[in-house]
């Protein structure tokens, strides 16, 4: 039987066992793996096996996921794809941790969702995932630089200006940081909600539609500083699109529909 | 951060900002306003009773400490009585008449000879004395508030009253007519309702009191001191009832209106708030946020009802020269404390209600 532990990282509940017929060890969380783990074997970092999502909608369940099996390795750069009401943004949020599965396994970087309240999956949120959202999402009422800085505030670490410095350049957006969200561009918005989603160096980005409010330009734009995140810090990113010419930036593509993965 | 976020919230929003401060603002002003008032009134009255120069009053049987509930139940002639006794310096008798045309306040009836062996005599800051039955005395703070002077006339129980003099304040009520034209005039002939006793020196308050106790063992022998404890507002009946029923209505009304506005904005921010679970953020740091920003909502709050309660004062004073109104610290941080509380009461729920949002839900609100 795995038994479970306290994270170190106080993220929930980290598996220390090598039995991976139930969810793979903490190679990820634990700063020092557990007696007899296997060590040279890359471990998923997204694992789902037959995850089901529904929502209760009145009085009726409705199924928005209806077994999921994914495999993302880390580093990964993948696109999710599939008509609309087809689950991906249900995925999107149960890998987030921002609601959880109705049923089967979900496993983040060694982390058993089944066996998380809220709060654990809150801190894992806060700690190992970064959001980027097809509306931007920014704060309206914070300068660009404050709806930066607000991810390491609610972090705890407090603010890095190292890492700020590097993230802002990379995405372009030093001369814009004083400005609020109404004074910038679609791109320049969604880049900034980059930085915030990848300031605080989350094992995974999560990317819902984020070049389906830009125009063409913006989107290349915000594309390439995804693969730029993706190649320089070697960011896991999951993106959800309906963009073709925006998945082909991804290296793998998973098809949806009808709450199923259909094709890998 | 967190403090920086809140206070980009507060002035995003100016009119809400406004309202929920001049709420607060009307809280904290009205607890300060009514117990400096009711204080205020009651301290005036218990030093101007004080300010006559007596050590004992000689009351009713089974009458109030309160001087003006009872107007003529006891004959003036107990006043030689009282001077026989041994260490009674004076005795000044009074009828007191609670007038309620045009403003409530007590007119004294007295002897001005006796009154005078008491209180050491009236300070006239205009005319003098009474010369006739139908003379009053104003002191300085009624004429000021009444444009009163010497010579002009006031009406008064339906008789036209001449003012002999503007005397200082400070010596039991704000006007005086002689003894025996208020016996007259509300038909308590030969009666009076105070006895004002100074001793020959204060030490023997204590023994011409027990000697007083023992001449008229069934009337209300209260001595000066102890009338100045018991003139507070809990020992005043219904006010203090009043004082509780005035603060309870303006906690209510800053409780509400933080309440309201705090729920409003949790409305208003849902997708805010989502973004902020989406970034991690727990339950705790969602209701910081909210109670922090009505913390800062009240601190303003109270700060203007401060000021406010100042403005109001010398307001009131200017328009109402009688009125005493007496502003305290003790009581502006009770009224601080008490709206900081009922803000924080009042903000309580609300903030739950935004740690509770499910945040797919609430990324999802437009």
């Amino acid at each position: 039987m795995p038994s479970h532990t306290s994270n170190p990282s106080g993220l929930g509940y980290v598996w220390v066992s090598s039995d991976r017929s139930v969810c793979p060890p903490a190679i990820f969380l634990t700063p020092q793996p557990a007696e007899g783990e296997i060590k040279d074997q890359v471990e998923p970092i997204i694992r789902t096996t037959n995850l089901k999502k529904s929502y209760r909608l009145g009085k009726v369940d409705v199924p928005a996921l209806r077994g999921v099996d994914l495999v993302v390795q880390e580093g990964e750069f993948v696109a999710v794809v599939g008509p609309s009401g087809c689950g991906k943004s249900t995925l999107l949020h149960v890998l987030g941790g921002l609601t959880g599965p109705t049923d089967g396994q979900v496993c983040v970087d060694g982390n058993d969702f089944r066996l998380m309240s809220d709060a654990d999956r809150t801190r894992f949120r806060r700690h190992k995932i970064g959001f980027v959202f097809q509306r931007f999402n920014l704060l309206s009422t914070l300068s660009a630089r404050d709806n930066i800085a607000i991810a390491q505030h609610i972090q705890g670490n407090g603010f890095n200006p190292h890492r700020f410095e590097v993230v802002t350049r990379l995405l372009g957006i030093e001369e814009k940081l004083n400005h609020r969200p109404y004074a910038l561009s679609g791109g320049e918005q969604q880049r900034v909600a980059i930085a915030r989603a990848v300031i605080c160096e989350p094992k995974i980005l999560l990317a819902d539609e984020p070049t389906g409010n830009l125009d063409t330009e913006n989107s290349q734009v915000v594309l390439d500083m995804m693969r730029e995140l993706n190649r320089t810090f070697r960011q896991t990113i999951l993106m959800i699109t309906h963009n073709p010419d925006a998945a082909g930036v991804a290296d793998r593509i998973i098809r949806m529909r009808d709450g199923r993965i259909i094709s890998d | 951060m967190i403090n920086k976020m809140i206070i980009s919230n507060i002035l995003h929003r100016p009119i809400r900002t406004a309202v929920s401060v001049l709420a607060v603002a009307i809280e904290v002003g009205m607890v300060i306003l009514v117990v400096g008032l009711c204080h205020g009134m009651v301290n005036d009255s218990a030093h101007r009773v004080e300010g006559v120069g007596a050590d004992i009053l000689v009351r009713p049987q089974g009458s109030s400490f309160l001087i003006g509930m009872s107007e003529g139940p006891m004959s003036i002639k107990l006043a030689d009585r009282l001077r026989e006794l041994p260490r009674v310096l004076a005795v000044a008798p009074a009828l007191v008449h609670v007038n309620a045309v045009q403003s409530l306040d007590l007119i004294y009836g007295i002897d001005l000879a006796s009154f005078d062996a008491v209180s050491g005599g009236f300070v006239y800051h205009d005319g003098g004395p009474f010369q006739g039955p139908y003379d009053i005395l104003v002191d300085d703070i009624y004429a000021r508030a009444n444009h009163a002077k010497v010579g002009k006339t006031i009406n008064l129980l339906n008789h036209d009253f001449r003012i002999a003099g503007i005397v200082e304040h400070g010596k039991g009520a704000r006007r005086f007519i002689p003894l025996a034209t208020l016996q007259d005039l509300i038909g308590a002939q030969g009666q009076v309702s105070t006895f004002f006793v100074k001793c020959t020196d204060p030490a023997y308050t204590e023994k011409t009191a027990d000697a007083i106790k023992t001449l008229l063992p069934h009337y209300n022998i209260i001595l000066i001191k102890e009338y100045m404890v018991l003139m507070s507002s809990n020992n005043l009946p219904g006010l203090n009832y009043f004082i509780t029923v005035m603060i309870g209505l303006a906690v209510g009304i800053g409780f509400l209106v933080i309440f309201l506005s705090m729920y409003t904005t949790i409305t208003e921010r849902t997708r805010e708030i989502g973004i902020l679970k989406s970034l991690g953020a727990s339950k705790a740091y969602i209701i910081s946020v909210i109670l922090r920003e009505a913390t800062l909502l009240t601190a303003v709050g109270i700060i203007a009802g401060f000021i406010g309660s100042v403005i109001m004062r010398k307001a009131l004073i200017g328009l109402y020269p009688t009125l005493p109104v007496e502003l305290t610290w003790d009581w502006r941080l009770y009224a601080a404390s008490l709206a900081l509380i009922g803000s924080l009461v009042g903000a309580f729920y609300p903030a739950l209600r935004a740690a509770r949002l499910d945040p797919v839900d609430a990324l999802a609100y437009e």
